[in-house]
C-alpha cells in the first residue's frame, strides 16, 4: 500500500524519500527568491540607470569639483567623469547597494519564519550558506558590473572620450584610458566581496534585515573617517575601505600596483573571518523561532 | 529480531536557561502508529518537535528517526520525514506554486506532476497561483501539509495543525490528517486538544511543563478516566439534588458560578458526575418527579477531565 493511496490525487503519492540537493539546485532556489523580490530590480534598475542624471548633472557644473580626485577635469572629460564617479561611489552607494542583498539574504528567513521550512527539507545548513553566500556575493558583483558598464558608457558619451590627465600629470591616450577606466572600476570587486561577507554576517548576526543593511553602510563611513584621520597610517591596510582607492595606482606614473595586491589580502582576510563567524553563529544556532 | 522504530527518543532534554523546555522525555514511534503528543501550551512539545527536526539541539538523550541519528547522518536524518512546526512558514512574494516548486528543489526536485498532486489533495489547485502574502492562516496551514506531502513522507509530524483554524478549517484539517493517517502513513501530531488526539491517535505522550505526565495507548487513558461530568439545570435544583440520594453511582455538586459549558455560561445549576446509564436514569427520576428541566448538556469528555488532572490545569467540572 503506498502511502497516501487513498488520497483523492490522480496518481498515488508514493512513499520514498527525497533525493539530496546539489548546490546548483540550492543556488537556483535562491535565485528564484531574488528575481521574485522588487528590491533585487530595484537596485538593478538604480545600477543601471542611476549614474546617467549623476553625469549629466557633474557634467553640467560651471565649476568642476576641483578639490577632488579627476574633479578638475570632470566636466571636461568622461573618463575623469567617470572616475570622480567611482570615488563617490565607494563612499556609501557601493556598500549601500551590495547590503540591500547581502545584508537581508539570512535574516529575511527570520522575518518571514521560514528556516524552519527551508531547515526541514533535504539541504543542509552548510548548503544553505553556500548557496546564500554565493548569490549575494554574485549579486554583489553583478551590481558592480551593471553600475561600472553604466558608469562609463554615460560618462564617455556626456562627457566625451579625449585623452585623459593622469594622476601624475601624464597624458593617457583615449584607447588607453578606456581600459585603465575599466580596470579601475573592477579593483573595487574585492572589496565590494568584502562587503558583501560583513553584510552576511551582520545579517546572520543581527536577524534583522534593518541592521544587515544599514550597518555596512555605516560601518563603511566609519572606516573612511578612520582612514582619513593622522596618525593611524598602520590601520589603513586593514581598513576594507583602503582597497576602494587601490585603483589609483593605475592612473599613476609610473604605474604601481601594491595596493591591488595589499587590498586583495586585506579583503580575503575580511572574507574568510566574517564568512567563518557567520557560518559558525549559523550552525550553532538553535532555531526557536521562524 | 527488532522492529525498526519510525522515532525513537530516549531521555531528551533542553533548557533555555534556567528554564527546563524538555526534561528526559522519551518516546518511540512505531512504523504506521498515529501517535499524538498532547499538552497545554508551554509543556515542550513543540520544542521536542524541533529537536526531532534537527532545529534545536538537544543538551541531552539521542533522537533517532528511521534509525538514523543527527550526528551520524547529518541531514539523512530527515529522508523520509516531513511536517512542519507551528505555524508553516513561507514567502509572502512567491505563489503557493512557486513555494512548492522551490522547496522541491532542496528535496532534490520533485517527480513531474507531484506539486499538482499534492496541490490537489489540499484542495488549494485553485490558489496556487495566488501570492501566499495573500493566503488565509487555512490555507497556509495546508499548504504547510501539501509542502510535506512533497517529500513523499514516511513520516508526518504535524504541530498544532489545527491550531488558529475556525471550526470549519479545524474539521477540514483534522478530516485531512485521518485520511492521511488511514492510508498506512506514520503520524506525529502534536496538540493541546484532547478530542483532536482521541479522534485520531492509537497512543499518546501527555506532556507537562516539559516532563512526561502519561505515556501509552488511548485504550489505556480511556480505562483510567473519571466519569463524564454534566451540567444539569432546572426549576428546582434543590428538588433534583435531593433525589440524588437514591442513585449512588453518581455525585451532584451545585455547580460553581460561571462553570464553561459549550457555547454558553451558566451561572447556576448542578454537575452531575457518573457512568452514563446512572445519569440517565437519575436524569429520568428527575424528570418523572415533575421537576422541569432547563439545562442538560456534557461539560467534558472523560479524556479531557483526565488531560486536565494530568496537567494540572483547573478542572471545568
Amino acid at each position: 500500500m503506498t502511502a497516501t493511496s487513498t488520497l483523492p490525487t490522480t496518481a498515488p503519492v508514493k512513499a520514498g524519500t527525497p533525493g539530496r540537493p546539489g548546490l546548483g539546485a540550492t543556488i537556483r532556489w535562491e535565485l528564484r527568491k531574488l528575481r521574485a523580490q522588487h528590491r533585487t530590480k530595484a537596485v538593478l534598475l538604480g545600477a543601471l540607470l542611476g549614474p546617467v542624471p549623476i553625469a549629466l548633472v557633474i557634467h553640467a557644473q560651471g565649476r568642476p569639483p576641483k578639490d577632488t580626485l579627476f574633479g578638475r577635469y570632470a566636466t571636461t572629460n568622461g573618463f575623469a567623469l567617470s572616475l570622480l564617479i567611482l570615488g563617490f561611489a565607494a563612499q556609501w552607494v557601493l556598500p549601500l547597494l551590495i547590503a540591500v542583498v547581502a545584508g537581508d539574504i539570512f535574516s529575511s528567513e527570520d522575518t518571514h519564519g521560514t528556516w524552519k521550512t527551508v531547515l526541514t527539507r533535504s539541504a543542509s545548513r552548510a548548503q544553505l550558506f553556500t548557496a546564500k553566500t554565493v548569490t549575494a556575493v554574485g549579486f554583489a558583483v553583478l551590481t558592480l558590473l551593471v553600475l561600472s558598464a553604466s558608469t562609463i558608457a554615460s560618462s564617455v558619451l556626456v562627457g566625451g572620450h579625449q585623452a585623459l590627465t593622469g594622476l601624475g600629470g601624464q597624458l593617457i591616450a583615449p584607447s588607453t584610458a578606456l581600459k585603465l577606466v575599466g580596470a579601475s572600476w573592477l579593483t573595487t570587486i574585492p572589496p565590494t566581496i568584502g562587503f558583501a561577507c560583513l553584510a552576511i554576517l551582520l545579517s546572520v548576526w543581527s536577524r534583522s534585515s534593518a541592521v544587515g543593511i544599514a550597518a555596512p553602510v555605516v560601518i563603511g563611513m566609519v572606516m573612511q573617517l578612520v582612514g582619513a584621520m593622522g596618525g593611524v597610517e598602520a590601520l589603513r591596510p586593514f581598513l576594507l575601505t583602503t582597497p576602494y582607492e587601490a585603483w589609483h595606482g593605475l592612473l599613476s606614473a609610473p604605474r604601481f600596483t601594491g595596493p591591488l595586491v595589499e587590498g586583495l589580502l586585506t579583503t580575503g582576510a575580511w572574507a574568510a573571518v566574517t564568512l567563518a563567524v557567520s557560518f559558525a553563529l549559523l550552525r550553532r544556532r538553535d532555531i526557536t523561532g521562524g | 529480531m527488532t522492529t525498526q522504530l519510525a522515532v525513537d527518543a530516549v531521555g531528551v532534554t533542553k533548557a533555555f536557561g534556567q528554564v527546563r523546555a524538555v526534561d528526559d522525555v522519551t518516546i518511540q514511534v512505531a512504523p504506521g502508529e498515529v501517535y499524538g503528543v498532547l499538552g497545554p501550551n508551554g509543556a515542550g512539545k513543540t520544542t521536542f518537535l524541533r529537536m526531532l527536526f534537527g532545529l534545536i539541539r538537544p543538551d541531552a538523550g539521542t533522537i533517532r528517526v528511521f534509525d538514523k541519528s543527527w550526528d551520524s547522518d547529518g541531514v539523512g536524518v530527515l529522508d523520509g520525514v516531513a511536517g512542519f512546526i507551528e505555524s508553516p512558514g513561507f514567502y509572502p512574494y512567491l505563489t503557493g506554486r512557486q513555494n512548492l516548486e522551490g522547496l522541491a528543489l532542496l528535496d532534490g526536485g520533485a517527480r513531474p506532476g507531484l506539486v499538482e498532486e499534492v496541490l490537489e489533495v489540499v484542495d488549494l489547485t485553485d490558489r496556487a497561483d495566488r501570492k501566499v502574502g495573500g493566503y488565509s492562516y487555512g490555507m497556509r496551514q495546508r499548504l504547510g501539509v501539501a509542502a510535506s506531502l512533497l517529500r513523499e513522507p514516511r513520516l508526518l509530524v504535524l504541530d498544532e495543525p489545527a491550531n488558529g483554524l475556525d471550526p470549519a478549517g479545524i474539521r477540514d484539517m483534522r478530516a485531512l490528517v485521518k485520511r492521511l493517517a488511514a492510508s498506512g502513513l506514520t503520524v506525529l501530531l502534536s496538540s493541546h486538544n484532547m478530542d483532536e488526539v482521541e479522534e485520531i491517535c492509537d497512543n499518546v505522550t501527555i506532556m507537562n511543563r516539559g516532563g512526561v505526565a502519561y505515556h501509552g495507548s488511548i485504550t489505556d487513558l480511556r480505562a483510567m478516566a473519571p466519569d463524564p461530568g454534566h451540567l444539569l439545570d432546572t426549576n428546582d435544583n434543590a428538588g433534583a439534588r435531593a433525589l440524588a440520594a437514591d442513585h449512588p453511582g453518581i455525585e451532584v455538586e451545585r455547580a460553581e458560578d460561571g462553570l464553561t459549558v459549550v457555547g454558553q455560561e451558566a451561572a447556576d445549576g448542578l454537575t452531575v458526575v457518573g457512568q452514563e446509564a446512572a445519569v440517565a436514569a437519575y436524569v429520568a427520576d428527575v424528570v418523572r418527579s415533575g421537576i422541569v428541566l432547563r439545562v442538560f448538556t456534557p461539560t467534558r469528555t472523560p479524556l479531557e477531565a483526565l488531560f486536565f488532572m494530568l496537567t494540572d490545569q483547573e478542572v471545568a467540572a
